[in-house]
Parts: structure tokens; C-alpha cells; sequence
């Protein structure tokens, strides 16, 4: 029969995790709350930038830069993955290096000449294992990315892309769809595919803005166009990182969420197999004292 | 009805206020938007944008970015946006230094040493 003490101390021990992984789950859906605004805001500066993208094009201006102009024969590629710096949020990271690694194979076969930089201490063990030596890694980027930060990640990337040092950019992370579905994604951010991409309602915008009002652009159309293809893309890149900050903040919340629950389900259990080893303990007891009592009567 | 300013970085939305002169720091120079301008889409430099308010003037260092003026709204779009109070000039002179020392050997360094040096003047002078 099991030790009712062993028992106990196991439950008191499953409690005491309980209220970490419960508390761990709030901080969580605190923390993703905040992401989640800061995802927001980012969407009223693309949805704006896309608005003078869509008038750009209204007034004719040819859409023409070399961001745009995809590179035949890439010699080298960069490749980015967005991981956390922390454990404890289910398959977040598995799901990122499950999907980057392949890709990471694939294109060393294809192209050969790929550099891999890392954002998040469990992507950098995670590649570190797999023996894919990484050329840039970062950990600043916690639950709320900073733009200066990324600004300048971003403006590395644009320099070493117009110098030719490299032909494309792939991204990998977390895409936030909705708070129950988050998918590992990579995308090809550099060549910039289209301008359009960067606001969710460019498109739907570019209708009505044509035929509102005449634009003054200050210098030129071209002038503004040369500094709005940078821009977005920084924008875009930005948007990866607080995709992936939501992103893992939901996956943790839900493991979390999860522990939380079988914790209490182990407790339930553990009490039922206590209370038995304590009763019978009990019941061994008593025989023990009738069968003592019944030898002194003879 | 007088203008609505609006100010958005990637981040958030950093300032969103009615003023009854708005102006702006365009990258050759300032420019003045009051009600009832034509439609208007232009580059920002960087420098110090000033808005006229009921409650009085307010400054504000813009970071680039881009100007779209449309009926008695001025949206800015910028990097960064910071009150020119919270400016600390000691800094942005040091910044201005560092900027100079930048090297310049290649056409690119030497762009990318203008806009540095560009970036900090901005600074010194919205920092006064």
C-alpha cells in the first residue's frame, strides 16, 4: 500500500506548481494584451502608409525601385527566424524550427551560400543542436519589441541588400491569425514582392482615394516612392516581430493554461489515493488493536 | 473647424489633437499648413515640428518619414516623434560628433554619414 505521508507531500509539491504555472498564465494574458495593442497601432501606420502608396500610383507614378525588382539567380540568401528567449510555451519554438530548419536545407542545396540570423535564446540552443551555425544573434526582443531596435536590424538588411551581399530575405516566425490559431510562416520579405502586401485594406482603398483628390507631392512622386519602399519594409519587418511577441505570449498562455488544469486534475487523484492509504492505514490499525484485545481476552 | 493633427509611429498613435497652424519640417525646409490647404503628400526631414494649439504652442522632434495632408487633416508618419522639452541637448551634440567622426571612404558610408549627420543637426536644433 502506498505511504500516505509520500503521498501527501507529492500533492502539496503538484499544488505549489499549480500556483506558478496559474500565475505564469496571467502574467501571460497581461502580456499578450499589450502586444496585442501595440500590434494595432502598427496596422494605422501600414494602413496610412498603403493610403499613400494607393495615391501614389492614382496619379500615375511608375512603381519601379530596386526593392521591388525580383533578382534572377540568387547567389546568397539571408535567412531570419523569430524564437523566444524563453521556455514554457508549448510548441511555439518546436513549430518555428520545424519549419525553418527544413527551409534552411533546402536552400543550402539550392543556392548553397545562406546565412541564418537568430532572434530569441531557444532558436540560437535550438539551430545550435541541429548544427546550423547562425551569423547574427539577437536577444534584446522580449514581449514588446522595440522599433528602434528593429529599425536598425532593418536598416543592416537594406544596406547589405542594395551592396549585394546578399539576393533575398526570408523570414521565419510565428504568424498571428487569431488568438487560437497561430501558424509557424516563412516569408520572402526582400525582394519586396508588392507595396500593396504592407496594409491589410490597400487594396480596398486605392479605389476611392483616385478619384477624391488631386495630389501635391513635395518633391516628386519618385522622390516619395524611393523613401516609401524602405519605409514599408521596415514596417513589414516590425510587424514579423510583434506577430511573434503576440504569438508567443498565446502559446504560452495556453500551455500555461493547460499545465494549470492537469495539475488540478493530478491533485484530484492524488486525494482520492490518499484518503484510500490513509483509510486502510486506519482500518490496519484498528484490526491491529481488536486482534490484541481478542489474544489478551483468551 | 480647425486642423486635426495627427502623429503615428510604428508603435502608436503619439499624438492626435486639434491646432490651428500646423508646421512642418520637410526635408528642404519648413513648411506651414493651415486650414483649407490643398491636398498634400511630401517628405519629412528631420527636425522640430510646431503646432499652434488652443491651450499654446507644442514642439516636437520628427525622425523622417512622411507629411499627407487631405481635408484639414495633416497625418505624420515618422519613426519616431519625441516632445522637444524631453530633447536633452547635451546628448543630441554628443550624437552630432559622432555623426562627423563617421567614415566616408565609399559613396555609400558617405550617404549614410550625411543622413547620420543630417539626423543629429535635427536634433541640436530642436533641442534648443
Amino acid at each position: 500500500m502506498a505511504n500516505a505521508r509520500a503521498l501527501d507531500k507529492r500533492r502539496k509539491s503538484i499544488r505549489n506548481i499549480r500556483k506558478i504555472t496559474r500565475t505564469m498564465e496571467l502574467i501571460a494574458t497581461a502580456r499578450y494584451k499589450k502586444a496585442m495593442d501595440r500590434a494595432h497601432a502598427v496596422t494605422a501606420y501600414t494602413d496610412r502608409l498603403s493610403q499613400i502608396v494607393s495615391s501614389l500610383s492614382a496619379a500615375g507614378t511608375e512603381v519601379d525601385h530596386p526593392l521591388l525588382q525580383p533578382r534572377e539567380n540568387p547567389k546568397a540568401v539571408r535567412v531570419l527566424v523569430l524564437s523566444s528567449n524563453r521556455g514554457l510555451c508549448g510548441g511555439y519554438n518546436a513549430g518555428i524550427l520545424r519549419a525553418a530548419v527544413p527551409r534552411i536545407h533546402d536552400l543550402k542545396e539550392t543556392i548553397g551560400n545562406v546565412s541564418v540570423d537568430v532572434s530569441g535564446k531557444r532558436g540560437i540552443n535550438g539551430l545550435k543542436f541541429r548544427g546550423i551555425e547562425t551569423a547574427a544573434n539577437y536577444t534584446q526582443f522580449e514581449d514588446q519589441p522595440a522599433y528602434d531596435e528593429v529599425d536598425k536590424i532593418a536598416s543592416g538588411f537594406l544596406e547589405q541588400y542594395i551592396t549585394g551581399q546578399f539576393d533575398r530575405l526570408d523570414v521565419v516566425y510565428t504568424k498571428f491569425i487569431s488568438t487560437s490559431r497561430q501558424e509557424a510562416t516563412i516569408e520572402t520579405l526582400l525582394p519586396f514582392g508588392s507595396l500593396d502586401e504592407g496594409g491589410d485594406s490597400g487594396v480596398s482603398e486605392s479605389g476611392d482615394s483616385s478619384n477624391t483628390s488631386q495630389y501635391e507631392f513635395l518633391p516628386t512622386a519618385e522622390s516619395i516612392l524611393e523613401e516609401v519602399v524602405p519605409t514599408s519594409f521596415k514596417a513589414k519587418l516590425f510587424k514579423c516581430f510583434l506577430d511573434a511577441a503576440v504569438s508567443e505570449q498565446v502559446a504560452r498562455m495556453i500551455a500555461m493554461k493547460g499545465a494549470t488544469e492537469s495539475a488540478g486534475d493530478m491533485i484530484n487523484q492524488l486525494s482520492m489515493t490518499y484518503n484510500r492509504a490513509r483509510q486502510s492505514q486506519i482500518t490496519g490499525e484498528i484490526m491491529e488493536i481488536i486482534g490484541g484485545v481478542e489474544a489478551l481476552k483468551s | 473647424m480647425p486642423l486635426r493633427c495627427v502623429v503615428v509611429t510604428p508603435e502608436r498613435t503619439q499624438l492626435d489633437r486639434e491646432a490651428e497652424y500646423v508646421s512642418l519640417p520637410m526635408f528642404d525646409g519648413e513648411l506651414g499648413v493651415m486650414q483649407g490647404r490643398a491636398p498634400m503628400i511630401g517628405r519629412l526631414g528631420y527636425g522640430t515640428m510646431k503646432l499652434q494649439t488652443a491651450a499654446g504652442p507644442e514642439k516636437y522632434y520628427i525622425d523622417g518619414g512622411f507629411a499627407h495632408v487631405e481635408g484639414d487633416v495633416v497625418n505624420v508618419l515618422t519613426g519616431k516623434a519625441i516632445p522637444a522639452d524631453l530633447l536633452d541637448s547635451e546628448e543630441s551634440r554628443q550624437s552630432l560628433e559622432q555623426a562627423l567622426e563617421l567614415p566616408a571612404k565609399s559613396p555609400e558610408e558617405a550617404q549614410l554619414k550625411a543622413t547620420a549627420v543630417m539626423r543629429a543637426r535635427g536634433q541640436v536644433r530642436a533641442s534648443r
